[in-house]
């Protein structure tokens, strides 16, 4: 089991193969599946991501049952309708995915957690952009997936990737990573390329805390999502210029680990600090829940 | 502690109905370990939440989704939302817990969750470790108890005869940890730990000893 990048990175380029190729080697072995199992597997997935996407521009958009996030993944696509935008269009593809994504998450719907349910919009919203801009087929779309497994695992078992543990930072920040590092490989990059896209994404993210207003998975996820895709597409694009981290990719993963580990619990999931204890988050909490916090209904 | 990760699908999935993978797919899934560890008619169900888990279980829907793994449906059940009115119209009652102390399993999303009926009673300890992943660090079964390192697949094996050095030859390769064995009246109840999913052909050879082995 491939339990560091630079065993990835150094396997790659000794065998001369893509990191995808490597994680679904061991997936077969560890699962004991067939190939074409697993290859269909991740198609499911990515159909659910996709539809997900769909879900969340059609008609008004999708509402979460607070009422505090829905319906703005439909107002960037008018938005984009009209063309003038400041970022560019093609940015504003990731982020209206992103979002669509997380507004469907918070609406109780149907997702795929990439790697998790709070940070599910930040991959598809690089793989909407890059499957435009490199003009990938479906088969393409999967292996991206495959590759963000690859290097998630990594910082699943060396860190962590719940806000409870570590904070946002393990979860939009490892989903960037993730992203970057597979976008890396969709555009012909190199496997240390896409390492070096990956120190670069998540040390961009490092210390950001997860203060989900009143616990929901609502305010900020869905637009941090957002930062999760557009660091990724731009940690790529510098890896791909020939940019590299100082840092390597593994001791940015034991940084974000300690980082974690340091954050105080008010800023790990609990809903108590950050955002979600400014007056304006406190405020929302008791609009949702009232006074009564206890579950006896 | 290493490794808890074994699979791209516990990374890239699961398909979920959201909106927390912790909070509820983890949820769901400690609950469908309940489920199959308890596989009898459930009178009542006690989920005592602790940390994260106590703090944001009302907003991430955690009470229907452990609920949900209790009745054994899956993570992207359409049905997950209604689960707790599910279980009460079958007339199982469900009762929910925030306890103010610290995880006795030291996690911060942890959930102890209890199926009793008029013979038998179950205590479970899981944890959600993030993306849907989760860990069994406790588990009391009528009495007795067992403290896995946590992570899956944990398997139990219940046989009138002493299988132990059996599953030892058929599972050497990929233990975590010791084989647990406890004698009970007439039975023979056994706990291992795996370090990965077994294969088909050792389920089939352990069936071939034992109608009772549950893999977590």
């Amino acid at each position: 089991m491939y339990t560091k990048i630079h065993e990835l990175v150094q396997t790659a380029q000794e065998r001369q193969l893509p990191i995808s190729e490597l994680i679904i080697e061991q997936e077969i072995q560890m699962s004991h599946s067939s190939r074409e199992i697993i290859w269909a597997t991740m198609g499911k997935n990515l159909d659910v991501m996709l539809a997900a996407e769909e879900k969340g521009v059609t008609g008004e958009g999708v509402q979460s049952a607070t009422g505090i996030t829905g319906g703005e993944a439909v107002l960037m696509k008018r938005y984009r309708e009209k063309g003038q935008s400041l970022s560019g269009d093609i940015m504003l593809e990731a982020v209206q995915n992103a979002i669509a994504t997380n507004e469907v998450n918070a609406s109780m719907g149907i997702i795929c957690a990439t790697p998790t349910a709070g940070s599910a919009g930040t991959l598809p919203g690089i793989l909407s952009v890059i499957t435009k801009q490199l003009s990938l087929d479906r088969d393409a779309q999967i292996r991206f997936l495959f590759c963000a497994s690859a290097f998630g695992m990594v910082v699943a078992n060396d860190a962590m990737i719940a806000g409870a543990t570590g904070g946002c930072q393990a979860e939009v920040g490892s989903a960037s990573a993730m992203g970057a590092a597979a976008a890396v490989e969709a555009a012909g990059g190199t496997p240390q390329q896409s390492s070096e896209a990956f120190a670069m994404a998540m040390s961009n993210l490092l210390g950001l805390v997860c203060d989900p207003v009143a616990g929901l998975v609502e305010v900020p996820c869905v637009k941090r999502n957002v930062i999760g895709s557009v660091n990724a597409l731009t940690s790529a694009d510098m890896a791909l210029a020939g940019l590299v981290s100082k840092i390597p990719a593994d001791e940015v993963i034991s940084a974000m680990k300690s980082i974690g580990e340091n954050l105080p619990s008010t800023l790990r999931e609990t809903g108590l600090g950050g955002l979600a204890a400014t007056p304006t988050g406190i405020a929302l909490k008791m609009q949702i829940f009232g006074q009564d916090m206890s579950i006896d209904k | 502690m290493t490794n808890q990760y074994r699979s791209v699908f516990d990374i890239i999935g699961p398909i979920m109905i959201g909106p927390s993978s912790s909070h509820t797919a983890g949820a769901v899934a400690i609950g469908h370990v309940a489920n199959r560890l308890f596989h009898a008619p459930i009178k009542k169900v006690i989920v005592r939440y602790y940390e994260s888990f106590a703090q944001t279980h009302q907003g991430h829907g955690t009470d229907y989704a452990i609920i949900s793994g209790v009745l054994g449906f899956d993570p992207a059940d359409q049905r997950v939302p209604m689960a707790v009115d599910l279980a009460r119209r079958q007339g199982i009652e469900v009762e929910f817990i925030e306890d103010p102390g610290d995880s006795p399993v030291n996690h911060p999303n942890t959930a102890e969750l209890t199926l009793i009926n008029s013979q038998k009673s179950l205590t479970i300890w899981g944890c959600s470790i993030g993306g849907g992943t989760i860990e069994i660090r406790k588990v009391d079964l009528n009495g007795i108890i067992f403290q896995p390192d946590g992570p899956l697949p944990i398997i139990f094996v219940e046989s009138d005869q002493e299988i132990g050095t059996a599953l030892d030859h058929i599972f050497k390769d990929n233990y975590r940890g010791a084989r647990i064995s406890v004698r009970v009246p007439g039975r023979f109840l056994y706990k291992l730990e795996l370090l990965d999913k077994p294969y088909p052909e050792q389920v089939e050879q352990v069936r071939g000893m034992s109608k009772d082995m549950i893999v977590l």
